[in-house]
């Protein structure tokens, strides 16, 4: 097992992470630049890009080994979406995988997500360092 | 529909804003514009030239806006047309001056409302309109020979707008408005080569580019649609470079096809955007301007001065504005309305305030057309044309942008525009923008009030518009019914016409017309074009085409 201290120093396993984005949405700029900066850091980023399936998302999830599963969304249909998502991977069993959020994600909803076991929530105004901490806190040893 | 609604539509075109008021607010009487006293000066009129000559740098036209004003936009769209259509109303009672209408993320990508996986998006970020029924809906009583309908929308717009009017018993050539048939920018902008492969892409603006400046002069065309562009990640020149790139390409290819430039150039206008630099967007506008002519002119041999003068419809940046402390966009949004129209602009669309948020509420939509009417009425800016025009800094900087724009495009026509694309060149050099302007933020190098620096304190959340679903559920249950109830085999005869003549290499878009008119949807329009080049009839991979497309 590894300690916290060796993951952010970048000694072990890296941190292994799945970016993408569901339903119509194209607005991929900011999921694009996001999985570039991770990669800068030193966290392996798996980008499955624009237009996936909840069902596509949910097997990547399993098959490249995520530890953790971030999704991107400027579509009103997050919180649908999400909870399509998580009832999947509970159906697949891949439960335990969390699941963080980016784009443009209304305070209003934040319990809801939480509720329903979205572990990080990156709205307007998070920082590059906030979500690359938070992503190196998803590795194995947490 | 109220009776009050039908005047609003019908007195349409009596609402387009006058220029109030021509002396300052001090009350100096002002001329139609300002130039050296010398205006022979070969330099001057080699790349200035005075307002309405060439090169238009300093505007398309003589009196610009004293002539005639900007269309004063503000785009509407959500949920069923019925949902729409009252929005509309609104925005015209409230002083718009145009319809402008932004369709829903499944019509725009030709995806009928009753796909399996997309139902809670149907609506939510703009109109759903999937049949030329729903298009009649939305504008029951809007003449189409007489009042500018805008679509922000690429290639479905013109044929399922022209079906409408033909189902009206009207003639196409009779057929006003005006859409953004630029698919290649689609590709660009996070539909990638899945959605619209680069080459039909292409093919298909080609094709209805052709086919509608010879059938129906008076529809415009938003053509390059380079705010998407801009906003996916570029830089003023870059939209100069990249926008000239779709442009040069487009051209050549129609003009191959036996056209003249002169045929195609003056139905055609640039869509671009207008950022928070306040100089270098006037300067953009002006060294677009002289690009778009000189391109014109030298390259293409046009003839006609009003392929070489370059109309701009301008929308403000959506991507400059900042979602905490939301009030703070109506100051970026006045700064860069105000860059539009000293850029001489032909019409103009503000951001409203809490575009950030999702779709515009009523509240923020009224202070985006007061403020374009604060801009016209008492700061000036429609009183004097290019009123920048010989600054130092100003002229320098066009200057600079537009010798900026040629290195590119110089750049991207070496590897080919359609390959630049599609092997990802272009993709890269956006990302490459947007990943420097990022590490500028988190250095700190670049300060964007609310964004990085200046956060306000806690704050409440900000308000956000929703509307009932009800109207939504009713036009998918409607939908479905048409499908049930239209003549079958008037449909299916009529996608298989344009299965033939798209696969035949032939232009498709008469025969998607007809489809329309025989009340197929945009997804059955749009899939039966992808059988035809070999791809998948749902892009998405989840249904299959509702017909056989026999021989």
């Amino acid at each position: 097992m590894q300690t916290e201290t060796e993951i952010q120093s970048g000694g072990g396993q890296p941190v292994r992470c799945l970016l993408g984005m569901l339903g119509t949405d194209v607005h991929s700029k900011g999921i694009r630049t996001i999985a570039q900066l991770l990669r800068d850091a030193g966290i392996e980023v798996i980008y499955l890009g624009e237009h996936n399936s909840v069902k596509g998302m949910a097997s990547a999830a399993v098959d490249e080994d995520a530890d953790l599963v971030g999704l991107s969304f400027s579509s009103a249909a997050y919180v649908t979406y999400t909870r399509q998502l998580v009832e999947e991977m509970k159906r697949i069993g891949a439960q335990d995988i969390p699941i963080m959020l980016g784009g443009i994600i209304h305070p209003d909803d934040h319990a809801e997500l939480r509720e329903m076991g979205v572990r990080g929530i990156f709205g307007a105004g998070s920082t590059t360092e906030e979500i690359v901490e938070f992503v190196r806190s998803m590795g194995r040893s947490q | 529909m109220t009776d009050q609604s039908e005047n609003i539509f019908g007195n349409l075109e009596e609402l387009e804003v006058k220029l109030s008021r021509t002396k300052s607010w001090g009350g100096i009487e002002t001329e139609n514009s300002y130039g050296p006293a010398d205006t022979s000066d070969a330099d001057y009129a080699e790349k200035l030239g005075d307002p309405g000559t060439f090169p238009f740098t300093r505007g398309a036209y003589p009196k610009m806006y004293r002539s005639r004003m900007w269309t004063l936009r503000n785009i509407v769209g959500y949920g069923a047309p019925e949902d729409t259509r009252d929005g509309l109303e609104k925005v015209l009672a409230s002083g718009g001056t145009g319809i402008n209408i932004v369709v829903d993320p499944l019509t725009t990508q030709s995806i009928d409302p009753d796909h399996p996986s997309f139902g809670p998006e149907v609506g939510l970020e703009g109109c759903s309109l999937p049949t030329a029924n729903d298009i009649d809906r939305l504008l029951d009583g809007v003449d189409l020979s007489k009042i500018d309908t805008a679509w922000h929308w690429a290639a479905m717009a013109y044929p399922m707008v022209a079906a409408v009017h033909v189902k009206r018993g009207q003639p196409l050539e009779t057929l006003q408005g005006s859409s953004m048939p630029d698919m290649l920018q689609e590709t660009l902008s996070g539909w990638g080569e899945r959605l619209v492969p680069t080459v039909l892409g292409h093919k298909t603006t080609v094709d209805e580019i052709e086919y509608s400046v010879q059938n129906s002069p008076r529809w415009a065309l938003g053509m390059p649609q380079a705010y998407d562009l801009r906003e996916r990640g570029l830089t003023p020149a870059g939209e100069i470079a990249l926008g000239m790139a779709f442009i040069n390409k487009t051209l050549e290819d129609l003009v191959e096809r036996g056209l003249h430039v002169d045929q195609i150039a003056p139905s055609l206008a640039w869509v671009s955007t207008s950022d928070i630099d306040f100089f270098e967007e006037v300067a953009k506008f002006r060294a677009l301007r002289r690009f778009w002519a000189t391109t014109m002119k030298d390259r293409f041999g046009a003839q006609d001065v009003r392929s070489m003068r370059l109309r701009v419809a301008c929308h403000t940046s959506g991507k400059s504005l900042v979602y905490k402390q939301p009030l703070n966009n109506l100051t970026r949004t006045a700064i860069e309305g105000f860059a539009a129209l000293c850029g001489g602009v032909q019409s103009l669309e503000v951001c409203t305030f809490d575009e950030p948020v999702g779709v515009p509420t009523h509240e923020a939509r009224d202070l985006a057309i007061r403020q374009q009417q604060i801009l016209a009425n008492e700061v000036g800016a429609a009183r004097v044309a290019d009123p920048l025009g010989g600054s130092w800094y100003v002229e320098a900087l066009t200057d600079a942008v537009e010798t900026e724009a040629k290195a590119m495009l110089d750049q991207i026509e070496k590897i080919g525009l359609l390959k630049a694309i599609s092997d990802g060149t272009i993709e890269q050099m956006m990302d490459d923008h947007n990943l420097k302007i990022q590490r500028e933020l988190d250095d700190g190098e670049r300060i964007v009030v609310g964004g990085n620096r200046f956060m306000p304190e806690e704050e409440p959340a900000p308000q956000r518009f929703t509307f009932d679903r009800t109207n939504t559920e009713n036009h998918i249950r409607r939908f479905i019914a048409l499908k049930g109830s239209r003549d079958q085999d008037r449909w299916r005869d009529a996608l298989r016409t344009v299965h033939s003549v798209a696969k035949s290499g032939g232009n498709p878009i008469g025969p998607m017309i007809d489809a329309f008119v025989a009340d197929a949807s945009v997804g059955e329009v749009w899939g039966s074009i992808r059988v035809a080049h070999g791809l998948s009839y749902d892009p998405y991979d989840t249904l299959e085409a509702p017909l056989d497309y026999a021989d």
